[in-house]
């Protein structure tokens, strides 16, 4: 998990000197880089590059194997998977980031306030924190089901209060280094009221960070969702999703592989890619861990 | 502060934080306005005021919401957690049977998570970018990116429909006498029996889930194993170990793989919990009888009471593991209760 330790602040510019450099320095973070742009290609032109539509069934095709006409075969409603599996991209990839997206904005939100008020408040938020870590996150999503009924909206919301804890907790961190930094001294020193030291002084010089190491969870958000999807925790079968296509080839594995088998390599190169690119990126971040 | 004063401090923190996990488990499952009286009685009693009056008296549905939970934990406080709609059963007796199965599964893909992420860890390190160490990277991060469910389902296929090296998805085989329940732990409850020869077959049944389950686990142990490995590495006392002549082989493993360990024991508590969250799923896939298998089932037939008490469940197990382990690590490493 994030860890602010992990993110010293350096004189260099991040975004225009040092990040490039982790792709041109690695053929391997490259060629994850290169994945993930496809996925999000195929994602965004899903309609021009899947060959059939995906909710077009055709009983004739049932269950096809891989063929010229089906390249990754039909499920047995005729569908065919490669065309599901392209328009999945669309849901899988921004469901990951909103769920990030929205962890990180609770959290932060709530870690910051602890950070910055200190005292009962911040001892109260941090023990809710350790609370909230106690639940594992496919429970949690399940007793928000059990409450809000399954769906994406529902699946989204259950990993946000699942996760929005850890974003807490790292917030709560770099506010509490933020504090000390001579600039936000100085700011003080002037006269500027806690209110806008902390908006204009802390705030905006912890948002980067939280915001370029949290996308590097969109993958683990992707795995989680997909999982939900797989529990039918998420979309109605019908709609194409990754987790629920793996799930609707359960029971056909034996005589019809490919139903259950290409998603699960859909989902995995995906992850994959953007893990070995955000590991990357913090191997980058990390001067502890950067050779010489 | 002393061992004992850490230790004590935190045991007795211990019931304030199962009080939260109840707390919060009911704030949760209460948060949105939905009629439980629905869900819980079914049609039929619903359509029953006297049974729609005796219910709500039971859970004080008519009472405001802090009235509510302080008559859910007081309920819970003599051991009733209510009624599964699904099983018809109290909550606390399906727990009590499902909870040992899910202990089982998780202490074994812990136990090979170990066995595998700390030496390959270690060797990554000492090594490091070698052969063995591009590999380990290579593979932990397939690891973590793997979709656990897909994998058992793949791993069913080719272990056990194609190649048969796997018995079928489940505990035991349904042939087999199953050992009389007294710890829920069915290689324990066989031996008790005197039913020794079940326990190769619940191994058996148990080694393919178990892998599957420690995909994720391996990753994360060993590349917590390898950081803190290079860290020690660059230790001076590794550099004077090396200086008095001693071999590299004995300076990595008796000086650095001893020290290093440290973060692991830290990773072992956290990391439960990814297993019991994976365990839920790694249990739908091979019919594994456990709380995951019955939280799905629960989840799914909006079975209230039950899914509260898994949570309660499974996140006081994660608390008590986690505790476990914080008093492990205050034992092998002086300077944090110092601190």
């Amino acid at each position: 998990m994030l860890n602010a330790r992990a993110f010293p602040v350096s004189r260099r510019p991040f975004l225009s000197t040092r990040l490039p450099r982790v792709f041109t320095r690695s053929p391997l973070a490259l060629g994850a880089l290169a994945v993930v742009t496809l996925w999000v290609a195929v994602a965004m032109a899903a309609p021009w590059l899947a060959p059939y539509g995906p909710l077009a069934q055709d009983i004739g095709d049932r269950l096809m194997p891989p063929t010229s006409a089906h390249w990754l075969g039909t499920d047995p409603l005729g569908r065919d998977i490669l065309s599901r599996i392209v328009h999945g991209a669309r849901l899988s990839i921004p469901v990951g980031i909103a769920a990030v997206g929205l962890a990180v904005l609770l959290g932060t939100l709530v870690g910051s306030i602890a950070g910055a008020a200190g005292g009962i408040a911040d001892e109260v938020i941090m023990r809710v924190t350790d609370l909230m870590l106690a639940f594992p996150t496919v429970i949690l999503a399940m007793i928000i089901s059990a409450a809000l009924g399954a769906g994406i909206r529902n699946a989204v919301i259950a990993i946000m209060v699942a996760w929005w804890p850890s974003y807490a907790r790292f917030a709560r961190g770099l506010v509490l280094a933020a504090r000390e930094r001579e600039y936000v001294e100085a700011a003080r020193a002037a006269g500027a009221s806690s209110v806008r030291v902390f908006l204009r002084h802390i705030l905006v010089n912890i948002v980067s960070p939280i915001v370029i190491l949290s996308m590097l969870d969109v993958g683990h958000a992707i795995l989680t969702f997909a999982s939900l999807s797989f529990l039918g925790l998420g979309p109605p079968p019908q709609i194409p999703e990754w987790g629920s296509m793996i799930a609707a080839g359960r029971d056909y594995l034996d005589q019809a592989w490919w139903i259950g088998t290409f998603p699960g390599l859909a989902i995995l190169t995906l992850v994959l890619g953007l893990n070995v690119v955000g590991d990357s990126l913090r191997d980058a971040l990390d001067p502890k861990l950067r050779k010489g | 502060m002393n061992l004992l004063g850490y230790v004590g401090r935190r045991v007795l923190l211990l019931p304030v934080m199962l009080v939260g996990i109840t707390v919060l488990s009911f704030v949760l499952s209460h948060a949105v306005p939905s009629d439980p009286v629905a869900a819980n009685l079914g049609e039929r009693a619903a359509a029953n005021p006297e049974a729609v009056a005796v219910f709500r008296h039971r859970w004080g549905l008519d009472r405001p919401l802090p009235q509510q939970y302080v008559i859910y934990a007081w309920n819970l406080l003599h051991g009733d957690m209510g009624a599964s709609i699904s099983t018809h059963q109290p909550v606390l007796t399906d727990l009590r049977q499902h909870l040992p199965a899910t202990i089982e599964l998780a202490v074994a893909a812990m136990l090979l998570s170990l066995a595998v992420g700390i030496p390959l860890g270690i060797v990554s390190a000492a090594k490091r970018d070698g052969l063995v160490d591009q590999a380990a990277r290579t593979g932990s991060l397939v690891g973590v990116s793997m979709p656990v469910f897909w994998l058992g389902l793949m791993a069913l296929v080719i272990f056990y429909a194609r190649l048969g090296w796997a018995p079928s998805a489940g505990q035991l085989n349904p042939r087999l006498p199953t050992p009389p329940f007294v710890t829920g732990f069915v290689i324990i409850d066989a031996l008790l029996a005197g039913q020794g020869g079940l326990v190769p077959d619940a191994l058996a049944h148990l080694a393919l889930p178990a892998l599957v389950l420690s995909s994720y686990s391996i990753g994360v142990i060993t590349r917590v194993m390898r950081g803190s490995m290079l860290e020690v590495l660059g230790e001076d006392y590794v550099r004077t170990a090396r200086a008095k002549g001693l071999s590299r082989r004995i300076v990595t493993l008796r000086h650095a793989a001893r020290n290093a360990l440290l973060p692991v024991i830290t990773v072992i508590g956290l990391g439960f919990g990814g297993l019991l969250s994976g365990a839920v799923v790694t249990e739908t896939v091979f019919a594994w009888p456990g709380l995951g298998s019955y939280a799905f089932q629960s989840a799914t037939s909006l079975d209230f009471p039950a899914i509260m008490g898994v949570g309660i469940v499974v996140a006081s197990v994660y608390l008590l593991v986690n505790l476990l382990v914080d008093i492990a690590y205050a034992v092998v490493d002086p300077r944090l209760r110092m601190s």
